[in-house]
Order: structure tokens, then C-alpha cells, then sequence
């Protein structure tokens, strides 16, 4: 008999407990505290790697072709062009650039997808479900992202997210000065995802990128700083976006309305489709 | 002793589902299950009230001063120019317009914040956390969005989605025609959103919408049928975007990428600032 009541007890807590199972699909004690908005850190700025300046500092180790055409993009940034920045069309950035965390942006973390909101940019999708890539998706500049989760301390939780992303489209440049990415849209983006070991406010971002354009594959860590006092803010890139861009030429939009030259003698648009041009 | 098992049974019964109950803060059986892509019917355009034609049918409730507004708008479309709808110019069309769903969006519904995601639209945040609506946040194009969970017919999972959405700025308007929100921006939106009783696919979604340029409360019902096969595709506004805005004149950009009127006797735009054009 007393058996049989131990028995009987042991039974019931184990139906609750399955209950509890069946009810609570989503584990989140499995996976990081990744919560808060994401900040590069005081004094860096919207350079691909963090330690170093941009343009030509940042030692892209770039094929002769296109180290020739950063340097013709930072020429033409100098006469006062754009060079192979299209950012200011508000075209995005696309990966790997967005990483750069040129505005705030927040992890969420759910079993299937682990999203990537950065203000200013649609939703990113890390995918990790287990799925594949797929075989005929349209390319997109953020491209693909696959995600897998790691226990790298072998405390039952989940501390690293590896991510790999393909199919791309392009033009796709690193940082504003230009670095470009091939122009076959090949690249292969391998990120690593984990908090500081010393420092949980901290997130490393470990991204290496493999291109045609590179020699060999350029990697980056980037630091960002946990902001748990969370103010989202609306960035609109076309909003008051003083840029106008007609054909293969930029403009800018004075104070008062009137299209200005961009560059030294730059002619004005041509207006062969006016009746008052004719 | 009977007795005394039966305890150690159900204490240990207890310390199991305290430690389940900790380990699995995020009860996602509790919510409905909104998973997949969201779209619109097919037949259904981009008209604000789903059961009426875009334009002067819709029978906006407007007062007479935002029904002249409006009349305006319709007139200056009718030239060729753009009236009071902006989107051309790829400016967020904010709250209430983006929840038309031109393109599709999801839920990523979370204890706190239920995200919707759309393809050609920044992420919507709405708080779940019983927080109160700030008194000092900069007001934004999609406002600032609470959210409340209900289980109507009680059957222990919330069913029901009520939302209410303040802090705007503009301007803003509700189709493409240029239905006016008041300028003055205090427009307060509410929200219902549940699954149709009888078939699961379809999400019905009531926004009321509270707006001085209103004559009472205008209430519409929108219907979206649920894709469970989701692809999901990036929708740049701004790319390909043949609109080219100088001042507050609209042009439009030919294929062989020259300036071109919108409107019968346009003239190009004024060139004062190039050397040429002295």
C-alpha cells in the first residue's frame, strides 16, 4: 500500500511535469540573454573594422582590380562624388555592411529564427530550424542567413550562434569609402555571435567575409555595448534625405529647394524632355 | 508512513515543476498561433476600407475642411501630380496605412513585444508589458504602440489582440488617393486582431481610427489569408525608384535616365546654382 501511494504520487508529478512539457514548447533558458538594444561602442565609427580607420587603413586584402577601384571611389569621394557608396539613394546596405550597427539593433531570439532588427533596416532572418538553402530563392542584398547554435562550455546552455549567409545581390561595399564586394554577389558571410566571457554587457561579433574580390578571407570582431535602458528610435533614410540622384549623377538639394552640383563644374540635369528646353 | 510518502511524492511532484516552471519562462501555447505570412485577399488592392474602392467611395467620414484637402489631392493626381500621397518619395507611410499589407508581413509574437514584421516596412514594436505610453518619446510615422493579450471565450489561451497607437507625426494618409490625417498629429488608432472562428487562415483585423480630421471614430474591417509556404522577398522602395522629387516638384526619371515632367507644361527644374545656369 505504501508503495502503491508512492507510486501514485511519483505518477502525477511526472504527468504535470509532462504537462508542463507539452505546454511550454519554447525553452529560452537554453539560450543566451541577449535582450537590450545594441550599440557600437563610444568613439568608433561606421568603419568596417572597428581598430582601424576607414578607406585604405582599413587594409582590405583586396585582388589588384578591386583595390584599384577603391582607390578610384576614394578619388572620386575626394572631388566631391560618392564613389561606390550608393547609401545615399537609401538603397541598403545589405550584409555584410549592415553588421556594422551603424544605427542601434536588437537580437530577438526564438527557436526557429533569430531576428536582427537594426533601426533603419528591415528584419533580418537568421534561420535555425535546420533548414537548407534553398536552390531558387531571388537574391537579396541581406542574402540568406543560416544560423547554428553552439554549448561551447558544455554548461547545458547555449552561448554561440554561427551563422553562414549566401545568395546575394549587389553592388555591396563594406563601408561608405567603398570597399567593394565582388561583383558576381558570390561572397560567403560566416558570422560568430557570443557575449564577452568577462563582460556580459559586451556582444562580439566575429564576421568573416569570403569574396572573390579578397585574397584571402577578411575577418573582423566587432564589439558592441549592451544599452538596457532601451529608447527605439525611427530612422527614415529617405526622410529629409537631401540627395538627388538622376541617371548616373548625384546631386544635392539646397536649403531653399533648388538641385546644386555635388562636384566642380558638374553640368546641371538635362532637360531634353522639357517643352521649355526645346 | 502512507501519509508521509504520499508528501515526499508530491513535494518532490512540486520541486519538479518549480524547476520546469523556471526553466521555461516563455509559454508560447498560451498565444494563437498567427504563424506564416499574412496577405492580402486575392481581388483586394490597396484601398483603405477592403469593401469599397479606393478614393471618394471609401466615404471617408472627413470633416468639410479634410474633405477639400482631399478633393485637392484627387484633383492634382488627376494633372499627373502626386496630391497628398507622398510615398513616392519611399517616406514611411506610418500608422494606419502600413497595416494595408501592400506587401506581406508576420507576427513574432513574444511575452513582452509582438513584432510585425513587413517586407517593405521597418519592424512595428507593440508592448505587451503593461507599460504606459511615454511621456516624452519623439513621435514617429508608425506612433507608439501597447498592446493588450485577451482570452474572450476563455478557454485558457488569448484569442484577441487589442492595440492602441499614439504619438504620430506626418503627414500621413490612409490610400494612395490621399484620404488626410489631421495635421495636428493626434490620432489615436485602436486595434482588434483574432483569427476567424471558422477558419484559421483568415486574420481579421478592425482598426478604428480616432483623428480630428475625422467626423466620428472610422472603423474598417480588414481580412488576410494566412500563407503557410512562406518565401519572404526584400522590398527596397528605394531601389529602381523612378520618382525624383526637387523641392516640391515631382519628376519622373526615363529609361534613358533624363529628368521628365509628371504633368502637362512642367517646366525642369531651376538650375541657379550651377555655373551653367547663371
Amino acid at each position: 500500500m505504501l508503495h502503491k501511494c508512492l507510486l501514485a504520487a511519483l505518477v502525477v508529478a511526472a504527468e504535470l511535469v509532462l504537462m508542463i512539457g507539452t505546454a511550454a514548447a519554447f525553452d529560452d533558458s537554453k539560450y543566451p540573454d541577449w535582450s537590450g538594444q545594441w550599440r557600437r561602442p563610444s568613439g568608433v565609427g561606421t568603419q568596417w573594422d572597428q581598430t582601424k580607420r576607414s578607406g585604405l587603413a582599413q587594409q582590405a586584402p583586396l585582388i589588384p582590380e578591386y583595390q584599384a577601384r577603391l582607390e578610384a571611389s576614394i578619388a572620386d569621394q575626394a572631388r566631391g562624388g560618392q564613389g561606390d557608396d550608393a547609401r545615399v539613394s537609401c538603397i541598403t546596405a545589405g550584409m555584410p555592411r549592415i553588421m556594422t550597427g551603424t544605427r542601434p539593433f536588437e537580437l530577438v531570439v526564438l527557436p526557429a529564427v533569430t531576428y536582427v532588427y537594426g533601426e533603419g533596416n528591415m528584419p533580418r532572418r537568421i534561420y535555425t530550424d535546420g533548414r537548407s538553402f534553398p536552390a531558387d530563392e531571388e537574391p537579396t542584398y541581406m542574402g540568406y542567413s543560416i544560423g547554428r547554435w553552439f554549448d561551447e562550455d558544455g554548461d547545458g546552455k547555449y552561448d554561440v550562434l554561427e551563422v553562414e549567409t549566401r545568395n546575394f545581390k549587389g553592388p555591396r561595399t563594406y563601408e561608405f569609402s567603398g570597399i567593394l564586394l565582388h561583383d558576381d554577389n558570390a561572397s560567403v558571410v560566416k558570422e560568430r555571435f557570443f557575449l564577452d566571457k568577462a563582460n556580459s554587457d559586451l556582444l562580439r561579433i566575429e564576421i568573416t567575409s569570403i569574396d572573390h574580390a579578397l585574397t584571402r578571407p577578411w575577418t573582423v570582431v566587432k564589439t558592441f555595448r549592451r544599452e538596457r535602458n532601451i529608447l527605439w528610435a525611427e530612422y527614415d533614410c529617405a526622410e529629409s534625405n537631401n540627395h538627388v540622384v538622376v541617371g548616373k549623377e548625384y546631386y544635392f538639394l539646397s536649403g531653399d529647394g533648388y538641385l546644386m552640383p555635388t562636384r566642380r563644374d558638374q553640368p546641371p540635369p538635362d532637360p531634353r524632355y522639357f517643352k521649355a528646353a526645346k | 508512513m502512507l501519509h508521509r510518502n504520499s508528501i515526499a511524492g508530491l513535494a518532490l511532484a512540486g520541486a519538479l515543476l518549480m524547476t520546469m516552471a523556471a526553466a521555461q519562462a516563455f509559454d508560447e501555447t498560451k498565444y494563437p498561433d498567427w504563424s506564416g505570412q499574412w496577405r492580402k485577399p486575392q481581388g483586394i488592392g490597396n484601398q483603405w476600407d477592403q469593401t469599397k474602392p479606393p478614393g471618394r467611395a471609401q466615404q471617408a467620414p472627413l470633416t468639410a475642411e479634410y474633405q477639400a484637402i482631399f478633393e485637392a489631392s484627387l484633383a492634382d493626381q488627376s494633372a499627373g501630380g502626386q496630391g497628398a500621397d507622398i510615398r513616392i518619395t519611399c517616406v514611411s507611410t506610418g500608422m494606419p496605412r502600413m497595416m494595408t499589407a501592400v506587401r506581406p508581413f508576420e507576427f513574432v509574437i513574444t511575452p513582452k513585444v509582438t513584432y510585425i514584421n513587413s517586407e517593405n516596412n521597418q519592424p512595428r514594436r507593440i508592448y505587451t508589458d503593461g507599460r504606459g505610453f511615454p511621456k516624452d518619446d519623439e513621435a514617429t510615422w508608425s506612433g507608439y504602440s501597447i498592446g493588450k493579450w485577451l482570452d474572450t471565450d476563455n478557454d485558457g489561451h488569448f484569442d484577441t489582440f487589442e492595440v492602441e497607437t499614439r504619438n504620430f507625426k506626418g503627414p500621413r494618409v490612409y490610400e494612395a488617393s490621399g484620404i488626410p490625417l489631421h495635421s495636428d498629429n493626434g490620432s489615436i488608432v485602436h486595434e482588434r486582431i483574432a483569427l476567424d472562428k471558422q477558419n484559421k487562415d483568415l486574420l481579421r483585423y478592425e482598426i478604428t481610427t480616432i483623428d480630428h480630421a475625422l467626423t466620428r471614430p472610422w472603423t474598417v474591417l480588414k481580412t488576410f489569408r494566412r500563407e503557410r509556404k512562406v518565401l519572404w522577398s526584400e522590398d527596397q522602395c528605394s531601389e529602381n525608384n523612378n520618382h525624383v522629387v526637387v523641392g516640391k516638384e515631382f519628376y519622373f526619371l526615363s529609361g534613358d535616365g533624363y529628368l521628365m515632367p509628371t504633368r502637362k507644361d512642367q517646366p525642369p527644374p531651376d538650375i541657379r546654382y550651377f555655373r551653367t545656369g547663371r
